[in-house]
């Protein structure tokens, strides 16, 4: 289409991200050097990830269009690393809990987005032919923006000592559901057969029932109940 | 210094941001690769015709398009590329899509060519005739019909029908939903060809005894076709027949030739000449070269010269003279010949003569015996038409499928019967046929030469000297005859009698495009939406208070802990 609509994927997938810094706090605590180096961290981890897939699991020469759950799965199972980083990203970190996780899920999520999005949106929104998977594009990132800062909470609150004892089985469930999300996504398309803006939907819904719960178990943590700022 | 000026146009752009953004954003849209090729649909489109013929130009001198779609009955066609279909297309249509200025034309034909009703195809057959017979600088495309040009065409037409809605708002709403197009063929304008070389491709059986003195026979057809499309221009029947004929001749004489006692004292020479649809071209030249030189002897003692043209799609046979030949000439003789030939066949073939003088006015010569009669050599066509004004000699219609294999193998047979009583003086000889057993038609291998001559589209402009097409032919010609021979020309530099042009097919793109008004629709769509976050990320508290409620209602236990 035209330069226009690029600019207009472009907001839609982008201006979210700054909203959500500019009104988390992040902003008055002037992060922004934390939130880029947790952005190293994620290239970092992608690098590391990319050599274990290359020299682990070969190519496996499932049919085109079938789906190759047991590949699928072992590929998720590397996705693993990314809680790891997450959790080293954090660990390094000083500063309250809150700000911490917030720091690790934005500068995640954004080095995501500016390594998976940008290019595709620059050559394919600006071509002459129209088409929704653009728009699609950046309502995702929006979906992935929260599914990273929820999964960097859960993350922290594994990491807890006062978390209840009761709670650590849901939480460990809930990083294998953010963990295993593509394959679960793969295997809804190909089950259940959703259109492009129903799988969205479904993403979307999935994703914020997951950070719903997080967050409960977030305010649930005493010191959060004791100082918060709200 | 020339770092602090650097740096006092950073502080410009810092302090500044409408100003910043109106500096980058040119560069942005500069810098910008080229819009890529992603495109949803690629089919194949056939570009009209585009030649000069003596001294005038016919056909559509342009072949880049890139313009939006519309359908033919649109209001506003300026600058815009019409999609229609065959039927719609009529010439008063074509003139009044000239004067709006339209900016080309895609004509989709209908799916299978062979089952067109005959009213159908006689409007194809005139609109071909009317779009060659003058010039245009409207690109004319002709793709036959997919699936998915259907549906295009069916989205175009449905979307054009927001210019009659009754209010500006609807108008404003349907296109905004409405699917656009843009039609894109790109690649390089299409250039003439000045160095392009016609091929005629020759070949002799010499006769019984010393070759110089006997008479010659010369056999001829040419092989090319036409049509409004060249990428279309398959035709079966003018002039696949006629090259039928004539291979399925050299086949059955040089059998004849070869065995001492059916050796007959005639010379036969085989001529298949290029450029036929182009004013015979190949004829033409091929005459004058054979007349001039002092060497060649081909033409000094000729009986008579047969061309063949169009034997397939008919069952009747018509031999067409410029002047009657008296009776007792050789002429006369094959007239005779032929007539009892035609009898002799089992149904008997309708046969008659057809005279016709020749127009030196017309621009175009009639039949391919007129080359030769105007060299005073006795010359005359064979052929099923009983008219040469006949469309069907210059059409995309003429397809495999118009070409009857019973027809064509008794018309050569004919031809072959009335020839070889001619050569081995028969004529009083009544009623018998020559032609079987060992030495009979084969049906088989004429249909396969058939599927072999119609499996690719043969315009002249597309069969270079070097096409496999004219190679295949010179072999089979040199299997049966001796002496075969290629004679390629080239149009007179000065004062060329014809120039082709390149571009026959092209590959056209069909984007999905969408009108500016939705991008405006869009970005207020995106705006509200960012708007409702930004509501909601500032208000988030509200939340937060909201899950403590519910928590400090459903668990208390929480707090004591």
């Amino acid at each position: 289409m035209t330069f226009f609509h690029f600019g207009n994927c472009v907001a839609l997938s982008y201006v979210p991200y700054v909203i959500v810094y500019k009104c988390s706090g992040l902003a008055e605590y002037s992060a922004f050097w934390k939130c880029v180096q947790a952005g190293g961290a994620y290239l970092f981890t992608q690098l590391c990830k990319m050599l274990l897939l290359a020299t682990f699991f070969p190519e496996s020469a499932a049919a085109a269009g079938g789906l190759d759950v047991t590949g699928e799965f072992l590929k998720c199972t590397v996705d693993l690393a990314d809680l790891l980083g997450l959790h080293i990203v954090m660990s390094k970190f000083a500063g309250k809990g809150q700000l911490k996780f917030m720091i690790a899920g934005m500068g995640w999520a954004t080095a995501e987005l500016v390594m998976t999005r940008v290019v595709p949106l620059w050559v394919g929104a600006r071509g002459v032919e129209f088409d929704w998977k653009y728009i699609q594009m950046s309502l995702d990132s929006n979906v992935s923006l929260i599914h990273h800062i929820s999964t960097a909470m859960l993350v922290w609150l594994y990491g807890r000592s006062d978390l209840q004892k009761s709670l650590v089985p849901v939480v460990l469930l809930l990083l294998g559901l953010a963990c295993y999300r593509p394959l679960i996504v793969e295997i809804l398309i190909h089950a259940v057969g959703l259109g492009s803006w129903m799988l969205l939907m479904a993403k979307a819904a999935f994703t914020s029932c997951v950070a719903m719960v997080a967050l409960q178990m977030y305010l649930g943590i005493p010191s959060q109940l004791v100082n918060s700022h709200y | 210094m020339w770092f602090s000026e650097a740096g006092e146009i950073v502080e410009m752009f810092r302090s500044s941001f409408p100003l910043s953004f109106l500096f980058f954003v040119p560069i942005i849209i500069l810098i910008s690769p080229v819009s890529p090729v992603y495109a949803a649909q690629e089919f194949n489109v056939y570009r009209m015709q585009q030649f000069d013929l003596q001294g005038s130009s016919y056909g559509c001198k342009n072949s880049l398009v890139n313009m939006e779609a519309r359908p033919i009955d649109a209001k506003m066609l300026t600058r815009r590329c019409v999609v229609a279909r065959l039927r719609d297309v009529t010439m008063p249509k074509f003139r009044d899509l000239l004067t709006q200025n339209a900016g080309a034309l895609l004509v989709i034909l209908p799916e299978n060519l062979s089952d067109l009703s005959s009213e159908e195809r006689e409007h194809l057959q005139s609109l071909e005739r009317d779009l060659m017979a003058e010039e245009t600088t409207l690109p004319v495309y002709f793709a036959p019909e997919t699936p998915e040009l259907q549906e295009i065409y069916e989205d175009l037409v449905h979307g054009a029908s927001g210019d009659t809605a009754a209010t500006a708002w609807e108008a404003l709403l349907s296109s905004a939903t409405a699917n656009g197009f843009q039609m894109v063929v790109s690649g390089a304008q299409s250039k003439a060809l000045p160095e392009f070389q016609i091929t005629n491709i020759q070949g002799r059986l010499s006769g019984h005894g010393i070759e110089e003195q006997l008479p010659t026979i010369v056999i001829t057809a040419h092989y090319d076709a036409t049509g409004v499309a060249p990428g279309l221009a398959f035709g079966a029947d003018s002039n696949g027949s006629g090259v039928v004929a004539l291979l399925e001749l050299a086949r059955l004489f040089s059998k004849l030739y070869t065995n001492s006692r059916t050796h007959a004292k005639y010379n036969l020479v085989f001529l298949l000449s290029g450029g036929g649809k182009f004013n015979y071209q190949g004829t033409k030249r091929w005459i004058e070269e054979n007349m001039e030189s002092t060497d060649s002897n081909l033409l000094s003692d000729v009986a008579y010269v047969l061309c063949l043209d169009s034997l397939g799609a008919g069952s009747s046979l018509h031999l067409h003279v410029s002047k009657p030949p008296r009776e007792d000439s050789d002429g006369g003789i094959l007239l005779k010949n032929l007539e009892t030939a035609a009898k002799s066949q089992n149904p008997p073939v309708e046969f008659s003569l057809q005279h016709k003088k020749i127009n030196l006015a017309d621009e175009m010569l009639a039949w391919e015996h007129e080359r030769f009669s105007i060299k005073r050599l006795l010359a005359f066509t064979v052929s099923h038409l009983s008219s040469p004004k006949s469309l069907d000699r210059t059409t995309i219609l003429d397809t495999r499928d118009r070409v009857k294999p019973e027809w064509l193998s008794t018309n050569i047979r004919v031809v072959a019967e009335a020839l070889a009583r001619h050569i081995y003086n028969l004529t009083s000889q009544g009623d018998f046929t020559l032609f079987t057993d060992a030495v009979a038609t084969q049906e088989e291998a004429e249909t396969a030469w058939l599927e072999f001559l119609t499996a690719q589209p043969r315009a002249t402009q597309l069969l270079p000297p070097e096409s496999l097409f004219l190679s295949m032919l010179e072999t089979t010609l040199s299997r049966y005859l001796k002496d075969v021979r290629r004679h390629t020309f080239k149009a007179d530099k000065r004062d060329p009698e014809f120039v082709f042009y390149t571009g026959a097919v092209y590959p056209m793109n069909a984007f999905n495009v969408k009108p500016a008004v939705f991008d405006l629709f869009l970005a207020a769509g995106i705006a509200a939406y960012l708007a409702v976050l930004y509501l909601a990320a500032t208000n988030f508290h509200l939340v937060y208070s909201g899950l403590r409620k519910v928590m400090a209602s459903s668990s208390p236990k929480v707090k004591s802990n």
